[in-house]
């Protein structure tokens, strides 16, 4: 058994599961109710194994094998597991253990509208997919993978396609995930050029041979190609309308792990394979991760659809993540390795904690938009009363990604806060300007992000309804809860027992090239603390969480149970000023927002439009209906891509000229290839 | 003798807190030419709100019941985890600077949300300006801070505390430019001049107070206490992190004293500065409050690019 | 003197130019002014109590009557007499001024500007704040609308080259000091008449406005 689990047949087995998941369900076809057992049952099954053989794999060590040799010379269908590929394999699998979980009670929703056998198909055939993404050892193999995983996750976002938005959402995440994918096809393929193979193993041993200028374009291209996956800004304009557009749980599958892959590649390309690097990589990314969690959560301010804000809440948190590996990379550049893991290993503890509190955000969102009906969040409100489990979860996954304490999000933003510090006592003003700009963009998006989740929770959940879809409300099905629940709870323990998951990290460090020849002294925990380098902090998470519930149950004690023993609490209205309590006097998500957005206006560009419908259009004095359109402009759009767009269609009609449909000009262009052939050769 | 020293560490801020309350108004009435209440009048307001009744809207859920006792707690355990009179005290477990900030940040977040809890327009808005202050606050708090911890060489604020005077070092400029900025916070997060008035309840000028408006009895009591505990944490954090003269580096009840009693002269300064701001000065219009915020924050930038690695 | 005690002199002039980019009423400004020259007087005695030479002495005596005390007071009788108590609005709003003048701050304490600021190795930190207070004195008569924060800003850039010529050391010529006296003394007397004149033509001193020199 033990020797099933660490081996390439275990690998095998969980891809079968996947497999078997997908080709049953298309079994199916008319039964929903068996099409949703089966592809749950085969996720569980596949995740579950998919969980044990990740840990089994990270305490045995590097793995390679291969499935069979083709018959393609440059293919190769080989597999590399290290450290960070079963640390990858872990949170997929976590991820799609409770999304699963959760999708039994949630599919039912879709039951008669949609086919569930497609859904379980495409659904299996996506983690499968993601699976075989950050195990490849192949480059072709891997953009084979890649670009399956794309489409699987293509048909999964234009599902519900009587919507028309979700269609064009589809056509857009499409568009954009295949320019992402060509760039990353042209620096495989100067990688190749100057390497002479698509083994990632062999390109990594003659890394010295490829010249410098070369080393940089590969450099942007792959920032470019893996940034597009993963959603920085400005590429990330597929993000906020791929994420709602798809089944909840497969939003939560997208949003928490699938833009993770590109973050996998990234390390694994620039931290691994192509060391050494210059400085400038690692400051580049250092702005860029700044930038987009900036601009992410002030766009995420914005919205009022619910799924929209989470998905700008990814942009924001990728940023973070970018910030933590930036660092790592400047400092590999500087000669600092120790400092690097740590960089290292803050980018990756952010990235396992983002992935559940999104789940978990995703999950409770989809499971208010199932009973309301609407993504708007200015329909909702109340719903505390009516769904108080998953109002619960809610608030976890909101206290989680504010990074408040004792959630699992306040110490991987410790982390980065650490490295960021260690960065900022360099000498070399360049490196100590960008640090100060990076730690002034994280501490300001950490408060941004708690105001934009006190208006989520609070728009949704509190006061009283705002639209009478909200009183036909019931609590989720036992599945979701269960599914939702857990991930509460992962969130809770990572935060506690983040001591112990700092070794963790250590070791997947570790096992990497780079830092293979250093000795380390015990840095990132003591199992009970999180100790910074050079001693510069430490923070114990156990004892905060101890200490918050024992002051909060003496203050409990002390003032209800002995101070105020023989008061009554009266129950009674809210202060209405003497007229009638109506909806309108509720704060909406809005308003709530809107001063931010004046305060930043001139990045978000806010704008404000007046219709006005008169009674009579002659005079003008009694109006039957006003109407205020207030928007966020998407510049992005407006002066990046349209533009881009137009030139290229423009490019195409000229281009169309070529087809003129007469016989003699098609003779013509072949006898005039056939003249350029023979004169070249 | 150290179990008697965490007990005084524990019940200091709580104990002391109101009278920082008392004490500045005091010093507004007087120089607004009245007597004033007295400066322990505070603790008998708060003794008698917690003797009373309550009434609690419909609307309100858990949050409005449980914010109140949540927000108090974290006010206690970051009292116990800055350094007040005594810089010895290893607290490697919770006193560390990040901690403090994101514990506080907790505090806030239950707040804004019970005030959005009730569906009243007054609770509403005044949540959204609060979140509007606190996001950014929050970022200029950090990094004010940040500047005494690159200059010690860690974040864990006793240790910060306990390197001695940073003003005779070469920091000098550093920690000058990150107090005016930490001053400035510490007016946005506490609910003082020129960000919001705490003595007044028309809806053009309240922040704080309207998220606290539906709350009565015991639970008003709480969040009046909190607020006073908060303004306390801010001084001490003020006072110690950046003129950590007079503390307590040794367990010697001579020094502890003398730690007690420096203390309460530093908080009392800060507490007439603040007073005689709330007299001079009139509260800004809520637009310019985000001019003063990132003045904040690029001062402490500055404070930090500033600060000359030369002692390595 | 030790060096303690000039960081904490030359903080506080960095802080007063610091302040004239935030300060909305022309009183502040001109206080601040009086401030920072206050200061360059105190630079000035504590290198007259290393040198002891008695024509410094003079120099101090002359630049604290003429920059201490007449010049603010020139223009505090300009401000009354044409009642200009704000000061017109800048071209950049407050963070974008904020975020420059940090950048500002950073490039002067870069390796570019290295050879300049390490004259003096000792003084270094010295050098390099002096040198940002120059930039940034620059950086207010470009930013600023109005005729009299520019005339602050001409005044507050002669003070930060003095605080920068002596701390890198240079020979305290007493033609050089006098050279300075002079030249504030003439461009006090020609400002104030220039602007009562520009002020009595055009009505305002927003020189926005003067676009258009021929009527």
């Amino acid at each position: 058994m033990i020797n099933l689990l660490t081996s390439g047949s275990g690998f095998f087995l969980l891809l079968l599961f996947y497999t078997l998941g997908a080709i049953g369900s298309l079994i199916f076809k008319k039964k929903d109710e068996w099409a949703n057992g089966w592809q749950s049952l085969f996720a569980i099954v596949g995740s579950l194994w998919g969980i044990f053989f990740s840990i089994s794999a990270f305490m045995t060590g590097d793995l390679s094998f291969a499935a069979y040799s083709s018959v393609f010379p440059l293919l190769s269908f080989s597999f590399h597991i290290d450290q960070l590929s079963a640390f990858f394999i872990f949170v997929i699998s976590l991820i799609t253990l409770f999304c699963s979980l959760y999708g039994i009670g949630y599919i039912k929703h879709y039951y008669k509208k949609y086919s569930i056998s497609a859904l379980g198909f495409f659904y299996h055939l996506f983690i499968m997919d993601m699976l075989m993404v950050v195990t490849a050892s192949n480059g072709l193999f891997f953009l084979i993978a890649w670009e399956i995983m794309s489409i699987a996750s293509y048909f999964l976002v234009v599902y519900d396609h009587n919507d028309v938005n979700n269609t064009k959402a589809g056509f857009l995440y499409l568009v954009m995930t295949h320019v992402g994918t060509a760039f990353i096809i042209l620096a495989f393929l100067l990688m190749y050029k100057f390497t002479n193979s698509f083994d990632f193993e062999s390109i990594q041993a003659q890394s010295v041979a490829i010249p410098v200028f070369i080393k940089n374009s590969i450099f942007i291209l792959a920032l470019i190609g893996f940034g597009t996956k993963a959603g920085i800004i400005p590429f990330h304009i597929w993000l906020p309308a791929a994420h709602p557009a798809a089944p909840s749980h497969v939003s939560a599958l997208m949003s928490g792990v699938m833009i993770k892959t590109g973050i996998y590649m990234m390390i694994r390309l620039f931290l691994d394979i192509l060391q050494p690097i210059p400085l400038w990589w690692g400051i580049t990314i250092l702005i860029i991760g700044s930038l987009s969690a900036l601009l992410g959560v002030l766009y995420a301010l914005a919205e009022h659809d619910i799924k929209k804000l989470l998905a700008y809440h990814s942009i924001e948190n990728i940023g973070i993540i970018l910030l933590g590996f930036g660092s790592a990379l400047v400092f590999i550049s500087l000669g600092n390795t120790l400092l690097a893991l740590f960089g290292l290993g803050a980018a990756l503890f952010h990235t396992l904690n983002h992935a559940t509190f999104k789940s978990l955000l995703f999950l409770s969102a989809g499971s208010v938009i199932n009973q309301t009906h609407t993504r708007n969040m200015e329909e909702y409100g109340g719903l505390i009363k009516y769904m108080p489990q998953t109002a619960f979860f809610f608030l976890v996954g909101s206290m989680a990604i504010s990074a408040l304490p004792p959630f699992n999000g306040f110490f991987s933003e410790w982390l980065t806060f650490q490295t960021l510090l260690q960065g900022m006592t360099s000498v070399n003003i360049l490196v100590k300007s960008t640090f100060v700009l990076a730690t002034g963009a994280l501490a300001i998006t950490g408060g941004l992000a708690l105001a934009c989740f006190v208006k989520a929770f609070g728009a949704t959940f509190l006061a009283r309804p705002r639209s009478t879809e909200v009183a036909h409300a019931k609590e989720s099905s036992l599945s979701q809860l269960i599914g939702m629940g857990a991930l509460a709870l992962c969130c809770l323990l990572f935060g506690i027992f983040s001591g112990y998951l700092g070794s963790l990290f250590k070791n997947i460090g570790t096992h990497l090239t780079v830092f293979r020849n250093i000795s380390l002294p015990p840095i990132l925990s003591s199992k009970i603390n999180f100790i910074a380098p050079n001693n510069f902090g430490s923070v114990s998470a156990l004892a905060l969480i101890v200490f918050l519930i024992l002051a909060l149950f003496i203050v409990v004690l002390l003032v209800k149970f002995v101070i105020n023993r023989n008061q009554k609490t009266k129950i009674g209205a809210t202060w209405d000023c003497g007229t009638n309590l109506t909806q309108r006097m509720e704060i909406t998500a809005t308003g709530f927002a809107r001063s931010i957005i004046l305060i930043f206006a001139g990045i978000l560009r806010p704008s404000i439009q007046n219709e006005i419908e008169y009674r009579d259009s002659k005079i003008r004095y009694f109006p039957k209906s006003r109407t205020v359109t207030l928007r966020t402009r998407d510049i992005y759009r407006l002066y990046f891509y349209l533009p881009l767009n137009k030139f290229i269609t423009t490019l195409s009609v000229r281009a169309k000229a070529i087809q003129s449909g007469s016989i003699n000009m098609y003779v013509f262009y072949i006898l005039i290839a056939v003249a350029i052939a023979l004169f070249l050769s | 003798m150290m179990i008697f020293i965490w007990i005084l560490q524990l019940i200091c801020v709580p104990a002391l807190s109101p009278l920082c309350m008392g004490i500045i108004k005091k010093i507004k009435a007087k120089l607004q030419n009245r007597v004033g209440a007295s400066i322990f009048q505070p603790y008998k307001d708060i003794w008698k709100l917690l003797h009373k009744d309550e009434v609690i809207s419909t609307d309100a859920s858990w949050v409005f019941r449980f914010a109140p006792f949540i927000i108090f707690a974290t006010t206690i355990v970051i009292g116990a985890s800055i350094p007040l009179f005594a810089s010895f005290l290893k607290n490697t477990l919770t006193g560390d600077l990040l901690v403090v900030v994101y514990t506080l940040a907790l505090g806030t977040f239950f707040l804004a949300l019970a005030g959005m809890d009730t569906g009243s327009a007054f609770g509403g808005f005044g949540s959204s300006r609060e979140m509007t202050i606190s996001a950014l606050a929050e970022g200029c708090l950090i990094l004010a801070l940040f500047t005494t911890a690159l200059s010690i060489g860690t974040t864990n604020l006793f240790v910060i505390s306990n390197a001695g005077m940073l003003l005779s070092t070469q920091f000098f400029l550093s920690t000058i430019l990150a107090f005016i900025g930490f001053f400035i916070v510490l007016l946005a997060e506490t609910g003082r001049f020129p960000f919001d008035n705490p003595a007044t309840h028309l809806e053009l000028t309240m922040i704080h107070e309207a998220m606290i408006l539906e709350y009565s009895g015991k639970r008003l009591a709480l969040m009046e206490w909190a607020v006073a505990n908060k303004f306390f944490i801010f001084a001490t954090l003020g006072a110690n992190l950046f003129f950590p003269y007079g503390i307590a580096h040794s367990v010697d009840t001579h020094a502890i004293v003398i730690g007690i009693i420096v203390l309460l002269i530093k908080i009392f300064i800060l507490c007439a500065i603040v007073g005689i701001i709330e007299s001079t000065m009139a509260k800004f219009r809520f637009f310019r409050l985000p001019d003063l915020l990132i003045t904040s924050l690029i001062l402490s930038a500055l404070a930090i690019g500033l600060i000359q690695m030369q002692i390595l | 003197m030790n060096i303690f005690f000039l960081q904490f002199l030359l903080g506080i002039l960095f802080l007063s130019i610091f302040y004239l980019h935030l300060a909305k009423k022309n009183f502040g400004a001109v206080i601040a002014y009086s401030i920072q020259s206050l200061i360059i007087t105190l630079i000035l005695l504590t290198s007259f109590l290393e040198t002891n030479s008695f024509f410094l002495l003079f120099v101090v005596l002359v630049t604290l009557v003429i920059k201490v005390i007449l010049a603010p007071i020139f223009f505090l009788r300009l401000i009354q007499r044409h009642k200009l108590t704000f000061s017109v609005s800048t071209y950049l709003n407050l963070p974008l001024t904020l975020i420059v003048l940090a950048g500002f701050t950073a490039i002067a304490h870069s390796q570019k500007f290295l050879s300049l600021t390490n004259i003096i190795p000792v003084h270094h930190a010295l050098l390099s704040l002096a040198l940002s207070a120059f930039f940034v004195s620059l950086f207010l008569i470009i930013n600023r609308k109005d005729a009299l924060s520019q005339a602050i800003g001409i005044l507050s850039l002669e003070n930060s080259i003095v605080a920068f010529a002596i701390f890198a050391g240079l020979e305290q010529s007493p033609m050089l000091q006098f050279g300075i006296i002079f030249d504030i003394f003439i461009w006090l007397v020609i400002a104030t008449v220039f602007i009562s004149m520009i002020y009595r033509h055009f009505g305002s001193l927003d020189t926005s406005s003067m676009k258009h020199l021929k009527d």
